[in-house]
């Protein structure tokens, strides 16, 4: 693993545990609820649809039919809470890349190390998604291994396909991160930008299916590539991986050449 | 031989504020260069030109006969920052362990060596490093690697007179040893004694480079002379040099430019029970020698 790469994984080392154990804690308790819905489904649908209002119901999934296991998982896990988390957990490892160091005027010496800046972003980038691949790794260990537990049925590949697009997901809003830290050097800017985009996507992907304006605007959300595949159900979806992939790279790249062409710390 | 740091017409704009303007300079190998000024002057602004941290507005720049923007000379250079910022968990040991892998050329026990003369405390986590220290820390990643340039921004801030010592000391032998040092200061007093030459810049323009020598020739000091019985005015009136003069009873006192031969020669026929002599200050000869108001008072006069 090349030094900076080491070097920066250590850096965040803190930042990654924690987000883990948050989000897989999140994950575990909330399958560990899973027999007592599946027990008493008609109690737990109509307790669900009361509860929310219906416009709140559409941001979160719609909640039909949580009661069986794919329903359960798509509703409770992979929809809002465990995406919102992980989302953060990626913008605030976009920002510890590039921004947040140069704030800190911690960027000033690695700058000045033997090192092309363009590899500094590159190594930057390959930490952010190694870092976040652990937490992605660990996270679907956590929801395989208690989903056998509390017999979700739902195979391990279609948790894999789902997650895979949650992955790419997160990654894509850390990159993005890192990239507007890259080229403005401005954490709170990276951080709103990132945030903003974050949650307009999200809204704009969940009002697509009633609101008609909104169904091309939805094809600019990363959510859309994320959910409207539905791998739990359908397994991977190879065009929206590859589309949030290609975000992500192309993301990658502006940083590496506008960190590239501009004064670092002024 | 050409020269290790080498600048023409360098410029430096911050949208419309100045950083630095037409800066023509050259480092000679094996000097040890002060360039002061004071705060804000675009000392920092250069130095972190020279690094390829910013880039020039305008004009060239070559440090070790290459563009700053090859990555691999940064090898050959120890750059401490003016404003070194050191944070995280890790312990300050471990950073420098990071760096030197990165940078290659450290030899065993070089770093504890250093950490010894500075009696810098590796074993902190950097986080929680003083200023002082850190500012060690800083110094030993910038010497550790025995690279061919140092380039050092304020160098002494927060370090006591006894680590200044020792510092200046470690910019002597990396002189001796074929090194070329850029130092920068806001106080001569801090550079005089290890550089061989001087460059003062002031509102982003270099205003002079000067050897250490002739500066300090040319260099203000307030004298105090104090008697055991009042003196007679006369005595020291129209001595060369002497300027600002005011005999009170017993004391006298002076400002005086150059030498201070004939002030001591026309002191010493009285009996001295006490003498203050203040360093040069920067500020002084600014005032003197470089300031435009002097200079048009000087052509009027």
């Amino acid at each position: 693993m090349p030094v900076l790469v080491r070097k920066t994984l250590r850096d965040y080392r803190r930042a990654i545990i924690g987000w883990t154990i948050g989000i897989c804690a999140f994950a575990g308790l909330y399958t560990s609820f899973f027999p007592q819905m599946a027990a008493n489904p008609d109690f737990y649908s109509q307790a669900a649809q009361a509860k929310y209002p219906e416009g709140v119901r559409k941001l979160m999934g719609g909640l039909e039919n949580f009661t069986t296991g794919v329903g359960f998982l798509q509703a409770v896990i992979y929809q809002l809470f465990v995406p919102l988390l992980f989302t953060m957990c990626a913008v605030i490892l976009g920002t510890k890349a590039l921004a947040g160091p140069e704030e800190a005027r911690t960027l000033e010496l690695t700058l000045t190390l033997p090192l092309d800046r363009k590899r500094l972003v590159l190594e930057r980038f390959a930490a952010l998604a190694a870092g976040l691949l652990a937490v992605a790794v660990l996270s679907l260990a956590v929801i395989a291994v208690l989903g056998a537990m509390v017999d979700l049925n739902v195979p391990f590949g279609r948790m894999l396909a789902a997650h895979t697009g949650l992955y790419l997901l997160v990654l894509f809003f850390g990159t993005l991160t890192l990239a507007v830290g890259a080229a403005t050097g401005r954490r709170a800017l990276a951080m709103a930008v990132a945030g903003a985009y974050a949650v307009a996507g999200y809204v704009v992907h969940a009002l697509a299916a009633d609101v008609e304006a909104m169904k091309w605007l939805s094809h600019l959300s990363p959510f859309h590539y994320y959910m409207e595949g539905n791998p739990l159900v359908n397994g991977f979806q190879v065009g929206d991986c590859l589309v949030l992939l290609a975000a992500t790279a192309v993301l990658a790249l502006t940083a590496v050449l506008s960190f590239d062409r501009r004064d670092v710390g002024v | 031989m050409t020269a290790v740091v080498e600048t023409e017409g360098l410029t430096k704009f911050y949208g419309k504020r100045r950083g630095l303007e037409d800066l023509t300079l050259q480092i000679r190998p094996g000097e040890v260069f002060g360039y002061l000024g004071p705060n804000g002057a675009g000392k920092t602004t250069t130095l972190r030109m020279l690094l390829d941290v910013i880039r020039p507005t305008r004009g060239t720049v070559r440090v070790l006969g290459s563009d700053p923007r090859d990555a691999s000379i940064r090898r050959r250079i120890g750059y401490l920052p003016g404003e070194l910022a050191l944070e995280g968990r890790e312990k300050a040991g471990e950073y420098l362990r990071f760096l030197a892998g990165v940078r290659g050329g450290v030899a065993a026990g070089r770093v504890e060596g250093l950490a010894e003369r500075l009696e810098a405390d590796l074993s902190v986590t950097m986080g929680k490093l003083s200023k002082g220290n850190k500012q060690k820390v800083g110094l030993i990643q910038a010497f550790m690697h025995e690279p061919e340039l140092l380039i050092l921004d304020e160098p002494t801030s927060g370090l006591d007179p006894l680590v200044q010592q020792e510092f200046l000391a470690m910019v002597r032998e990396a002189r001796a040893a074929g090194g070329t040092v850029l130092m920068s200061s806001h106080v001569l007093a801090e550079v005089e004694h290890v550089s061989d030459r001087v460059g003062i810049v002031r509102s982003g323009r270099l205003v002079a480079v000067e050897d250490v020598v002739a500066l300090r020739e040319k260099a203000v000091r307030r004298v105090e002379f104090h008697f055991d019985a009042p003196v007679p005015e006369e005595a020291f009136r129209d001595l060369p040099g002497v300027r600002d003069l005011k005999v009170e009873g017993a004391s006298v006192s002076c400002t005086i430019d150059g030498r201070p031969d004939a002030l001591v020669k026309a002191a010493a026929r009285f009996t001295v029970v006490h003498m203050v002599s203040a360093e040069p200050d920067l500020e002084e000869i600014f005032l003197t020698y470089y300031s435009e108001d002097v200079q048009h008072a000087r052509a009027g006069a």
